[in-house]
């Protein structure tokens, strides 16, 4: 077959001596990079660029993915243990892999991440290697409407996110959707809710907005209670420190889900692994058996989203390989890289570069076992991170903020919008408001707004172009059906009262 | 006595050196140059900088390292405030676009204007053409405004911001020819691409090193050139004058600035290194990759570009009813 035949001669290029070398280099960089909050694939990747250019191409390409989608591994690290997030797609793991840390269950749920990420990564690959050109055609199909419509599903998940009060759960969705308009905006070219500032002219940052509501606002939530803050239990015994086969076995849709999930959000171009991670949660946690167990720490909550940050690597790299077009930051630097390095990226490129292609596939099933071998045995040593004592942990969470926060671009002003969102995390936590809708109204409200304004740009005011195109249509109507969901639970739960009743 | 005698003369020597002003030592920088520019890392203006401070090295045409400093914020709002703050340093330049003009023009927190910089030269014009799908039925310029004008608000043109290139063209070709189409935004160069290719828009300006691979692919032609001049690797396509529609070429300009407050020599240092560099092979053969036009200009000429181009830039956005500030 056509693709054993490029697989063999991918493998050839991709073990060899100066390709596994650069691969490591590239894997073991990206885990460092997602670790570090604020400091991303597209700065490292654009960073290095300069030493790429005496490198052999194919082997510069490897590295550069390898920091693609060795930092997706490393980002769950912070995330679980310090209500972190290193990478904004991590902020979704934070939800149950810190609830899972301070069960105790910190290394079952970082060796977790590992495992749905080289799953999920694998997946990737499988993916790019036989779906990729025509999973790329089918993307072309989204236009305005249609990303609309994944948006609003994705939104119809903060139905699932809000714990126990479903008001103050919409109440955090539309702040979050608020602090999204901030910033200029596309169409008018004005600004709006800028205040004259003009570093808020590109919007408030998610990163900085999720360390602010996570990270800070549990320190300063910890602060305050008297008895001291707990310290975590750190289980002994390498047993306790690894996932057990039950969690593997409760895994096991998540690591479909997040595969396939991850892989056609990656496929559509500006999506992003954050949207990819969250709806990959919301889509576990709704056809979960005990949806009320999400948010306080589950295991599949943490497998879902980091097998869906992972997937999403490989969907970004097929609208780029296939078509010249990049779908995200690092895929755009990628695709610069490649020009520099005298490719064409187009629709010919894999045709013409059969090597580049093959060897890039082949190496990230390398990358990927590399990954897991690397982070699986160092499941144990993060997990001792936890007995730290508190008093080092906190200023260590408030430095590693502090610095990822600045780090975005140089400036203070992030700084200083850090500290508001933390305190504004500590209030929400007092006042038991969920984070996770808010910084889900972040994410999606703006590519919500904007695909709104871009469909009726198009249809010339028309609000039946959403509805009008099958695709959008039938996302509509998922989206809708997830909205009425719960509600089901409730209805079924009334039956069986009333059944009940009735026998007495 | 010798010595006093010696010790004097090296004294008014020295004086005569240090005190007749001009006669100062010849600039030349003694530490690294700080170039910034307003994208983040990978950005277009980023790369280019990158690749130009990399050529200028290996040349050897600077004593010191270029180094590239990201100020993305606001469009250009932050790099020119940036500048604005570094009045006088003469270790610092400017990596400017079109939309160094534009933006303090529609942002009132975009509030340092080029006037305020102190311009260097302009390196490279950016042409443009006109893009639609390969099986589209418009097969030429005059097809699709045809088209345009017998079905107007239908037609959909993909784009960047409201004030980019792309957008200010669609308005002088509407203004001279009396079709109207619809402008689509879209942040992400991928994006407007793969909705041109999926169909929803119909049309779609765009750099020719971007056109390049699809047209080879057979997905996309190229319908008219925005230039003044047939673009070599496109000899077969028309210019949008010759076919009919005489709208002005509406430039995407790249080139250099210094902060506010620069010596005239310094600038002119500074206009020699980049004139040298415009005639070195390395540099023609970037030209040449990515199809740029030599736009190679400095001093006065530069200054009335900038002039012209804020007033054309102002007329077109006011007449897009895009809020003028400034």
């Amino acid at each position: 077959m056509d693709a054993i035949n490029n697989l063999v001669l991918g493998f050839s290029i991709a073990l060899s001596a100066a390709n596994l070398f650069w691969c490591f280099v590239g894997v073991f960089l990206g885990t460092i990079v997602g670790v570090l909050p604020g400091l991303g694939p597209p700065a490292t990747i654009a960073l290095l660029l300069p030493l790429t250019f005496k490198m052999d191409p194919t082997t510069a390409m490897i590295m550069m993915a390898g920091i693609y989608y060795g930092a997706k591994y490393g980002g769950s690290t912070t995330s679980i243990l310090l209500n972190v997030p290193g990478e904004s797609a991590s902020v979704v793991t934070c939800l149950d892999g810190y609830q899972l840390a301070r069960q105790g269950r910190a290394g079952p749920a970082l060796g977790i991440a590992a495992i749905a990420s080289f799953v999920a990564g694998s997946f990737g690959v499988l993916g790019l290697m036989f779906m990729a050109p025509p999973v790329a055609r089918f993307a072309l199909r989204f236009g305005p409407p249609e990303y609309f419509a994944l948006m609003v599903v994705g939104l119809a998940m903060v139905v699932f996110l809000t714990g126990r009060s479903m008001v103050k759960g919409v109440l955090a969705t539309l702040v979050g959707l608020w602090l999204a308009g901030v910033g200029t905006d596309v169409f008018t070219a004005q600004s709006r809710f800028t205040f004259g500032h003009m570093e808020l002219l590109d919007g408030i940052d998610f990163i900085v907005v999720s360390i602010g509501l996570f990270a800070i606002g549990e320190v300063l939530i910890n602060l305050e209670s008297r008895t001291g803050a707990q310290i975590f239990k750190v289980p002994r015994g390498l047993r306790n420190l690894l996932p057990t086969l039950k969690d593997l076995k409760d895994s096991r849709f998540a690591f479909v889900n997040g595969s396939v999930v991850g892989f056609f959000i990656g496929v559509l171009p500006g999506a992003g692994s954050t949207i990819a991670s969250f709806l990959s949660y919301g889509l576990e946690k709704a056809f979960s058996r005990n949806p009320e167990m999400f948010g306080a720490g589950v295991i599949e909550g943490v497998a879902a989203p980091e097998g869906a940050n992972n997937s999403e690597t490989g969907g970004a790299l097929v609208p780029l390989l296939t078509l010249g077009i990049p779908g995200s930051a690092t895929t755009a630097i990628l695709l610069a890289a490649l020009h520099l390095w005298g490719f064409r990226p187009g629709p010919l490129l894999i045709q013409e570069n059969p090597n580049l292609f093959w060897g890039l596939v082949a190496s990230m099933y390398v990358g990927n076992v590399m990954l897991l071998v690397l982070n699986l045995p160092l499941v144990p040593v993060f997990a001792q991170i936890l007995k730290v004592p508190y008093f080092v942990l906190y200023p260590a969470i408030f430095g590693i903020s502090i610095i990822g926060a600045y780090s975005i671009s140089n400036s203070l002003f992030d700084v200083w919008m850090l500290g508001i969102f933390g305190l504004l995390g500590y209030f929400m936590r007092k006042l038991d408001y969920p984070a996770a809708p808010l910084v889900l109204g972040m994410v999606l409200g703006k590519r919500l707004e904007l695909a709104l304004r871009q469909s009726l740009m198009m249809s010339q005011g028309r609000l039946s172009i959403l509805v009008g195109r099958p695709l959008s249509a039938a996302m509509l109507l998922f989206a809708v059906v997830l909205l009425f969901m719960p509600m089901l639970g409730r209805v079924r739960a009334w039956r069986t009262r009333a059944i009940e009743q009735e026998l007495l | 006595m010798k010595l006093k005698n010696f010790a004097l003369a090296v004294a008014l020597l020295l004086a005569w050196f240090l005190g007749i002003p001009g006669q100062a030592w010849p600039f030349g920088p003694t530490k690294p140059v700080e170039v910034v520019v307003h994208t983040g890392p990978g950005g277009g203006s980023d790369l280019f900088a990158r690749a130009i401070s990399e050529m200028i090295g290996k040349e050897k045409l600077v004593p010191q390292r270029l180094q590239v400093v990201n100020k993305s914020g606001g469009g250009s709002a932050v790099a020119m405030a940036y500048l604005a703050e570094k009045k006088g340093d003469t270790h610092t330049l400017g990596f400017f676009t079109g939309v160094w003009v534009t933006n303090p023009l529609t942002s009132k927190e975009a509030s340092v204007t080029v006037k305020d910089l102190t311009p260097i030269a302009r390196l490279v014009l950016e042409p443009a053409v006109v893009a639609v799908k390969a099986d589209s039925p418009y097969k030429s310029m005059k097809d699709f405004v045809e088209a345009a004008k017998k079905n107007p608000g239908q037609l959909r043109q993909s784009g960047g911001s409201v004030t980019g290139r792309d957008n200010l063209t669609r308005l002088v070709i509407e203004k001279a020819t009396g079709a109207k189409w619809v402008f689509v935004s879209f942040p992400g160069g991928g994006e407007r691409i793969a909705n041109l290719l999926g169909g929803h828009v119909q049309m779609m300006v765009m750099e020719p090193q971007e056109a390049g691979e699809h047209i080879k692919a057979g997905n996309l032609r190229v319908i008219a050139s925005l230039t003044e001049s047939r673009l070599p690797s496109f000899s077969n396509v028309p210019t949008i004058k010759e076919q009919g529609i005489d709208v002005p070429v509406i430039p995407q300009a790249r080139g250099l600035l210094a902060p506010p407050g620069v010596s005239g020599d310094v600038v002119k240092y500074w206009e020699g290194v980049i004139g040298r560099f415009a005639k070195t092979p390395a540099w023609k053969k970037y030209l040449n990759d990515n199809q740029f036009e030599d736009g190679f200009l400095t001093g006065g000429s530069l200054n009335k570009f900038f002039d012209d181009l804020g007033l054309q830039m102002r007329d077109v956005l006011k007449e897009a009813g895009v809020k003028i500030v400034r």
